[in-house]
């Protein structure tokens, strides 16, 4: 069982150099320090700058993936289990409500409680009366609701935490530090050529693995390296509307669609989301049809969505495991996957993608058992039980605290 | 900059502490009055400020005119005869501002400061002006009257 | 609380162009310089999005911090024509035909809009709960086993009280709106911590009792924290209930 104090890495420990300070990355950075490695983590902008930052904030039961996605479901409601431990105070923790409206929707109860019951994520069936009760601003015709341990977390502040914890543990972590090139040489991934956005200048930094964690990013990524992963970057729209309208997440039951969650975030409500892919996640507009449609669903949900004073519209892009051919997003995915691209002929370099927020820890412990296999150590993964620092030890100076 | 160094690049120089922008003219004491981007409550505290400074100088000044006392009458009369004058009596209405603004914005800052009306600042601030400006207008009429 | 433009039309195809000035620094510079950019914008554009797009599109050298879009995070704090907004939510659209884009003020710059906020941390109580009670409607009881609904903290700690307010323009001693704010909200509601911490916290020369009440903090604040009336609110507690919270063998001392 891990202390919680462990020690600082050994010199001669293997070195792991992490592209990407999203919550996957965070997440590795906290796994490969509690076991005693060295890590250094490149972000070319802000930590959580990318997707990671901009999502909804849902603290995911997997009951939206209960009925067509269980193997997401189940790792959902594993992961959010473990991050109420570990990361503790860091969500607002009301539970949440799917909510029948239609005909349609009550037509799928019986398959999302049925599956729910079968992923074992705790559910309790609600009457419209007793739901008005727990959330008097719903739709006064909804029919049903299901309670399910929904959450919303602090999407920036908690990957935040497994990055303190990095930090004082001796990982260097670097933003405003972006890869211009892999340095592949005889076939391996050496290290990356870097760009410091801060003084403007250039270097390398060397390494025994790169794990390429940059979420839709990882495509062009892997380029650097000559391979391929199979991600398709899927944005979708948000709206943060004035107000909180809701204490508990609110969903649609229903299949996946447009504006199915509403969930409060500080003073503001949260509506979302939409999907479509595109080839670069870089240039993400925010189509007007698509926010409009936010309000129409959202307010099937909660009516006063529809006049609520609106805060902030913006898009992210979900990282989404499948074949390029697929059009809307919906139809791949949502669970993560470790690549290690020895099986295309590069060594020293692996790719971590797709998963959820949510899943960060789970995603960084899959990974990490790849990589420390891949370089021949016996580390078992600690972060299950290790409680995380707060956010507010990411920027604390390392003499601060005690080792 | 095209050069590659072996090691991650600024180490050295993200270690250092950064510059620090501060509104004012580059002395550190002169960032509190700089109006750019400010709103009524930062405006009524620079203005409070550079009347107190300005009653600090009055208060000398007002020894010194009262030291004039010590040099006999023909001097004290010499100065009556300045303190007279339009261009006097026009500092004097400066003065009165500067009490009366003083004054009543200590007021209110009094009440707001100790917790007894927090969140009313700007209606104190309001409020508090037109009382302030009446007695201004009257005690300038007052002090014209006497030129 | 600082005005912000209701989007009216998100995104869509620019309409418009807006000269952005940008501050510019890199660490190894011997000054600060500003770099001049034409930006297709259009009727919802935010000032963030218009960053973004220099970035992406004109130098991707440009550092900026930005990460949940919606006034959540706090990161994107920085000022805009001399006022401190939250650049995500701050739109172009009346901002007229040039505008100036600097990071905050009174914290030290990393490099061009960025600045370390690791002293604006420094200066909190150790302890900073971040969920609390919420102010559920009257009506709305929580479910079974959850006591009471609760909610985030309003302060998303982005800075732009500390940026705004004239005397830290004068000293980096003063704790500050923020740090002040985030002490109060710990004696209205402790989740654990001893008010007589909270009030030593509060109570030096470079605490409470150094506000001016310029009320800059409350006017710049995006997430309605209303520091400065907190920080009255403070002083109120240290006149009155300070004592009572002190153990007795140390008044006399007092």
């Amino acid at each position: 069982m891990m202390t919680q104090s462990a020690p600082r890495p050994l010199r001669d420990a293997p070195h792991v150099l992490i592209v990407g300070g999203g919550g996957t990355g965070a997440a590795l950075a906290h796994d490969f320090a509690l076991r005693g490695l060295r890590v250094s983590l490149v972000e070319r902008g802000e930590m959580t700058s990318g997707t990671t930052g901009r999502h909804h904030g849902l603290l995911h039961s997997g009951a939206r993936y209960a009925v067509n996605d269980k193997e997401s479901a189940i790792e959902c409601i594993e992961e959010n289990t473990i991050l109420r431990r570990i990361c503790p105070g860091s969500f607002e923790e009301n539970d949440g409500l799917f909510v029948a409206v239609t005909d349609e929707d009550m037509a799928y109860y019986d398959d999302f409680v049925r599956g729910c019951t079968e992923c074992e994520i705790p559910i309790q069936e609600l009457s419209p009366d007793e739901s008005l009760r727990l959330e008097p601003l719903l739709n006064p015709d909804m029919r049903a609701a299901v309670r399910v341990p929904d959450a919303t977390m602090d999407a920036m502040r908690m990957p935040l935490r497994f990055l303190a914890t990095a930090k004082h543990h001796g990982a260097a972590l670097y933003n405003f530090m972006e890869v211009l090139d892999l340095i592949v040489e005889q076939g391996t991934v050496k290290g990356a050529a870097l760009r410091d956005h801060v003084t403007g200048t250039e270097g390398e930094l060397r390494a025994d693995i790169v794990v390429n964690a940059t979420g839709p990013w990882s495509e062009s990524v892997a380029r650097m390296a000559g391979v391929d992963v199979p991600i398709k970057p899927s944005p979708g729209v948000l709206l943060a509307l004035r107000g909180r309208l809701c204490h508990m997440v609110v969903n649609r039951m229903h299949r996946s669609g447009d504006g199915d969650i509403v969930l409060p975030q500080r003073a503001l409500s949260v509506v979302g989301t939409s999907s479509w892919t595109v080839e670069d996640p870089d240039e993400l507009d925010v189509p007007a049809d698509h926010v409009q449609r936010m309000r129409e669903e959202g307010s099937k949900l909660i009516p006063a969505v529809a006049h609520a004073e609106m805060r902030a519209a913006w898009s992210a892009a979900r990282p989404l495991i499948g074949s390029k051919e697929a059009d809307s997003g919906r139809e791949l995915s949502r669970t993560f996957k470790t690549i290690d691209h020895a099986d295309d002929g590069v060594g020293g370099f692996v790719t971590i993608t797709g998963g959820k927020a949510t899943t960060l820890r789970g995603m960084a412990e899959l990974c990490a058992d790849v990589v420390c296999r891949k370089l021949g150590i016996d580390a078992a993964c600690g972060t299950r039980e290790f409680v995380t620092l707060p956010h507010t030890a990411y920027f604390e100076d390392l003499d601060r605290r005690p080792a | 900059m095209s050069e590659r160094r072996a090691g991650v690049p600024g180490l050295d120089e993200r270690a250092e502490r950064g510059p620090v922008r501060r509104k004012g003219v580059g002395v550190p004491a002169s960032g509190w009055f700089d109006p750019r981007g400010r709103a009524l409550g930062g405006f009524a505290f620079a203005v409070n400020r550079i009347t107190g400074l300005g009653l600090v100088f009055y208060l000398y000044l007002h020894l010194a005119v009262l030291s004039l006392l010590l040099r006999g009458e023909q001097a004290w009369s010499d100065f009556l005869r300045i303190a007279t004058s339009w261009a006097f009596l026009s500092l004097d209405v400066l003065l009165l501002f500067g009490l009366l603004y003083h004054g009543l914005n200590g007021i209110r800052v009094a009440l707001v400061g100790t917790g007894v009306v927090p969140n009313r600042q700007k209606a104190l601030w309001w409020s508090l002006g037109v009382i302030g400006t009446i007695a201004l207008i009257g005690g300038a009429l007052h002090i014209a009257g006497s030129a | 609380m600082s005005s912000t433009e209701i989007r009216t039309d998100a995104g869509g195809p620019a309409t418009d162009r807006r000269r952005m000035r940008v501050f510019r620094f890199k660490r190894g510079d011997p000054g600060s310089h500003f770099d001049t950019f034409d930006v297709p914008v259009s009727a919802g554009t935010t000032v963030l999005e218009a960053l973004r797009w220099i970035q992406l599109h004109r130098d991707r050298t440009l550092t900026m911090r930005h990460s949940c879009f919606h006034a959540s995070c706090g990161t994107c704090g920085m000022e805009v024509n001399g006022r401190e907004v939250l650049a995500c939510v701050t739109t172009v659209a009346n901002l007229g035909d040039t505008i100036t884009v600097e990071p905050l003020s009174n914290i030290p710059i990393l490099s061009d809009l960025v600045v370390d906020m690791r002293e604006f941390y420094a200066r909190f109580p150790d302890e900073i709960g971040i969920t609390r009670r919420s102010e559920a409607l009257p009506e709305a009881s929580p479910p079974e086993g959850i006591e009471a609904f609760e909610r985030f903290e309003d302060c998303i700690e982005c800075g732009l009280c500390l940026a705004a307010c004239p005397v830290s323009a004068t000293s980096d001693d003063y704790l500050g709106p923020a740090a002040l704010a985030a002490a109060q909200r710990l004696l209205e509601e402790p989740r654990g911590t001893d008010p007589a911490d909270i009030l030593a916290f509060a109570d030096g020369p470079n605490g409470a009792w150094r506000c001016h009440a310029a009320f800059e903090c409350t006017e710049a604040c995006p997430s309605n924290v209303n520091p400065a009336t907190r920080i009255m609110q403070l002083r109120s507690a240290l006149v009155r209930g300070g004592r009572a919270a002190v153990p007795a063998e140390e008044v006399s001392r007092a």
